[in-house]
C-alpha cells in the first residue's frame, strides 16, 4: 500500500502506475508452489527448444541400435536405453515437444473457439444461449477420451488430428468458464455507459467485457493444459494418438509396460516426466487463481 | 423551436415478459432548451432512468420496447436512426453519466483511455491528441494530469465521478443525461460534484436532465423540473414553480416526507402505501389510490396535463383532475399563504 501512495503522490512526470496484471504477478511470485511450477515449466520449455541441437532424431531418437537394447541407465546413457537400443533420455527430451505442441495446440484451439462460442451465448442470452450450451452439454456428457478416440478412428491416428480431438473437450471447458463470466460483466455499468459513449458492439465485447473475463480464462487455460497432456498420453498409451516411433511420453509408458519387472525405469522416467509437467501446470494454475482473486483465498 | 434541445412526444416504454408487460413509460412529453437544466424526480421505478435511456435509444430489448412516441434531439428523431447513426449520436450529441461511479469504469483500463476512447470513436484525431484531450479533460474536471496513467481502483469514490464527468463531457454533446449522478456519494463529495457540472455545463453552453430523488439537488442546479410518478408526468414547471406553486398533491406529499429545518420536532409525513406495480396500474390517475384529496372521478379518467396559470410561470402543467373545480387547494398552499 505504502508504495501505491508514493508512484501516485509524486511530481509530474509521467509514472506508469502498476495495472492489475503486475499486481497480480507479484502476487504471483509470493508463491512458492506457482514460481516453482513456473520455473519447471520454463526449463521443460527451454529442453522441447533444445533437444533438436542435442540429439538427432533420426539417429539417436528413433534409429534403432540392437547392441546397446536395455541398458540401464549410466553415464553413457543417462535414462538407460530401451528394448530396441534407443536412448531413453533423448526420447524423454524429444517427448517433450510432443506433450507441450499438443497440450498447449489443443488447449489454444479449444480456448479461440469455446471464447467465441461462450461470449455469444453470455451476451446475447436466450436462444443463442440455450442453442450454443446444449450442444456444449452434449460435449460435455461424453467423457473426454470417448470423444477423442472416436475423432481419431475417423480422422486417422496423426499429431495434428489428436490436437484437433483435444481441443473439442478444451473448448467445451472455456465456453463454460466464458459464458459464466461475460454474464457478469456484461451487465456491469462500465459496459452500460459504453454503449452511451456511442461504442460498437464488437468493440464493447473486445475492450471492454473480454479483458475483465480474463482471470477464469487463464485459470482454465493452465489446468486444462495439464489435463490435455495427460489425455495426449492415455491417447497414446492406448495407441491411437502420436503414432509410432514417435517418443510421445505416453508411447514410451505404453512401450515399457512389458518390460515392467526386469526394466521398470523405462515406465517410471517418462511416467515421472509427465507427473511433473502435468504438478508444476497444476501448481501455477492453482497459484493463478489466488493471485486473480485474493479475496477467494482469505 | 429553434432554441429546443429536445422534444420528447408521448413517449411509451413497456418492459415485455414472459408474466407480465410492465408499463414503464406511459405517455411522457417534455421539451428541454438550450442551456436549461431539468430535473426528472420522482420515486424509484418510476420510469426516470427508463425515459432518459430511451434519449439514446438504449433500453434494454429485450425485454424493453419503445411502443410509441418520438424523441426529437435537435431536430432528429432518434427512435428513427439506424443502428449506426445511433452510435454516432451516443457520445457525441448526448452523453450520459451513470449512478454509480464505483463499476461505471473499466478496471483492467487507465482513466486516461477510457477518457480517449470517446474522443477516438467521435473525432478524427490521432492516439495521442485523444490523449492529451483526456488529460486536458481531467485538468478540467480537477484531477492533476498524470493521474491519466492510473487505474480506477486508485482513486476515490469522488474522484471516480470526476472522471465519469471528464468522459461525459470530452466529446462536447449537446445535452448531458444525469442518472442520479449523486446518489452514491456522500453529501460533502456531493456538494463538490454538483458544484463542477453546474460550472462545466454553464462553460460549455450544455442542456442536462438531471435524474435523482433528491428534492434538494433539484432546488441546487435545476431550472425546470418535471415529477414523474408511475411513468407519467404529473407536475412540470420552472424550479421556482414546484417549490413555491406546488400544484400536484403527489409533489406536496415528496415534500412532507421531508425533514423539515423550522419545525425540527415535527413528525415526517410520508406519502401513504406503496408506488402502484407497473405492470398493473390502477385506472385512472396512478396516484389516486393514495392522494388524500381524491375522489372517484378520479379513478374513472386519466388526468391530462394543464396550464396552472395564476401566480405560477407559463411552464407550469399539472396533471390532476381535482382542479377542476376552481375553489380546490392543496394543504400546502393553503396555510403556507
Amino acid at each position: 500500500m505504502a508504495k501505491k501512495a508514493n508512484t501516485v503522490s509524486t511530481n509530474n512526470d509521467v509514472i506508469k502506475s502498476r495495472s492489475q496484471f503486475q499486481e497480480v504477478f507479484h502476487r504471483l511470485l509470493k508463491n512458492k508452489g506457482a514460481v516453482i511450477g513456473m520455473i519447471f515449466l520454463l526449463v521443460l520449455v527451454i529442453i522441447a527448444l533444445i533437444s533438436p541441437l542435442a540429439f538427432d532424431y533420426e539417429t539417436q531418437v528413433i534409429g534403432q541400435n540392437m547392441a546397446d537394447r536395455l541398458q540401464g541407465p549410466s553415464a553413457a546413457h543417462w535414462f538407460g536405453t530401451d528394448e530396441y537400443g534407443r536412448d531413453l533420455f533423448a526420447r524423454i527430451m524429444w517427448g517433450s515437444r510432443y506433450s507441450l505442441i499438443i497440450g498447449f495446440g489443443a488447449v489454444t484451439i479449444g480456448l479461440v473457439v469455446g471464447t467465441i462460442l461462450g461470449a455469444i451465448a453470455g451476451f446475447k442470452g436466450g436462444i443463442w444461449d440455450q442453442l450454443i450450451m446444449r450442444f456444449i452439454d452434449i460435449f460435455y456428457s461424453i467423457p473426454n477420451i470417448m470423444i477423442a478416440v472416436v475423432i481419431v478412428s475417423v480422422l486417422g491416428t496423426s499429431t495434428v488430428n489428436l490436437v484437433i480431438a483435444l481441443s473439442f473437450s478444451a473448448a467445451t471447458g472455456f465456453c463454460r468458464v466464458v459464458r459464466a463470466a461475460v454474464m457478469t460483466v456484461r451487465d456491469q455499468e462500465y459496459v452500460e455507459s459504453s454503449y452511451a459513449m456511442g461504442l460498437p458492439t464488437w468493440k464493447i465485447i473486445a475492450k471492454h467485457i473480454l479483458p475483465n473475463c480474463l482471470s477464469p480464462i487463464i485459470v482454465q487455460y493452465t489446468l486444462q493444459v495439464g489435463t490435455t497432456i495427460i489425455s495426449a498420453s492415455s491417447l497414446s498409451f492406448l495407441g491411437i494418438g502420436v503414432p509410432a516411433p514417435a517418443p510421445e511420453w505416453g508411447a514410451l509408458l505404453s512401450g515399457g509396460r512389458s518390460r515392467m519387472r526386469d526394466a521398470s525405469y523405462l515406465c517410471v522416467l517418462p511416467g515421472l516426466a509427465i507427473l511433473f509437467t502435468v504438478l508444476a501446470l497444476n501448481l501455477l494454475g492453482d497459484g493463478l487463481r489466488d493471485a486473480l482473486d485474493p479475496k477467494l483465498k482469505k | 423551436m429553434a432554441d429546443l434541445v429536445l422534444d420528447i412526444k408521448d413517449l411509451v416504454v413497456h418492459y415485455e415478459t414472459e408474466d407480465a408487460d410492465v408499463h414503464a413509460v406511459n405517455g411522457i412529453s417534455f421539451q428541454l432548451g438550450k442551456k436549461t437544466t431539468l430535473g426528472l424526480v420522482g420515486e424509484t421505478g418510476a420510469g426516470k432512468t427508463t425515459t432518459a435511456l430511451s434519449i439514446l435509444n438504449l433500453v434494454p430489448n429485450p425485454p424493453g420496447k419503445i411502443k410509441s412516441g418520438s424523441i426529437v434531439l435537435d431536430g432528429v428523431d432518434v427512435l428513427k436512426l439506424s443502428q449506426e447513426e445511433l452510435e454516432k449520436v451516443r457520445g457525441n450529441d448526448v452523453a450520459m453519466i451513470f449512478q454509480d461511479p464505483m463499476t461505471a469504469l473499466n478496471p483492467v483500463m487507465t482513466v486516461g483511455e477510457q477518457i480517449a476512447e470517446s474522443v477516438e470513436l467521435h473525432e478524427k484525431v490521432s492516439k495521442q491528441e485523444a490523449m492529451e484531450r483526456a488529460k486536458e479533460m481531467l485538468r478540467l474536471v480537477g484531477i492533476a494530469e498524470n493521474r491519466a496513467y492510473d487505474y480506477p481502483h486508485q482513486f476515490s469514490g469522488g474522484m471516480k465521478q470526476r472522471v465519469v464527468i471528464a468522459i461525459a463531457l470530452a466529446c462536447n454533446p449537446k445535452l448531458l443525461i444525469a442518472d442520479e449522478p449523486t446518489t452514491a456519494l456522500d453529501v460533502t463529495i456531493q456538494a463538490q460534484v454538483l458544484e463542477l457540472m453546474k460550472n462545466l455545463i454553464r462553460e460549455y453552453d450544455m442542456s442536462m436532465i438531471l435524474i435523482t430523488h433528491d428534492l434538494g439537488v433539484v432546488a441546487e442546479i435545476c431550472d425546470d423540473v418535471a415529477v414523474v410518478y408511475a411513468g407519467r408526468i404529473v407536475e412540470i414547471g420552472t424550479a421556482d414553480d414546484i417549490f413555491n406553486h406546488t400544484h400536484h398533491p403527489y409533489t406536496e406529499g415528496l415534500f412532507d416526507s421531508l425533514p423539515n429545518l423550522k419545525e425540527r420536532g415535527e413528525e415526517l409525513q410520508p406519502i401513504k402505501g406503496l408506488m402502484p406495480d407497473p405492470s398493473n396500474l390502477p385506472p385512472g390517475c396512478s396516484f389516486a389510490p393514495r392522494c388524500p384529496y381524491a375522489t372517484d372521478a378520479c379513478s374513472k379518467k386519466v388526468p391530462e396535463l394543464r396550464p396552472v396559470g395564476g401566480t405560477s410561470s407559463s411552464k407550469h402543467m399539472v396533471a390532476c383532475d381535482a382542479y377542476d373545480d376552481p375553489k380546490f387547494c392543496l394543504r400546502r398552499n393553503k396555510d403556507g399563504k
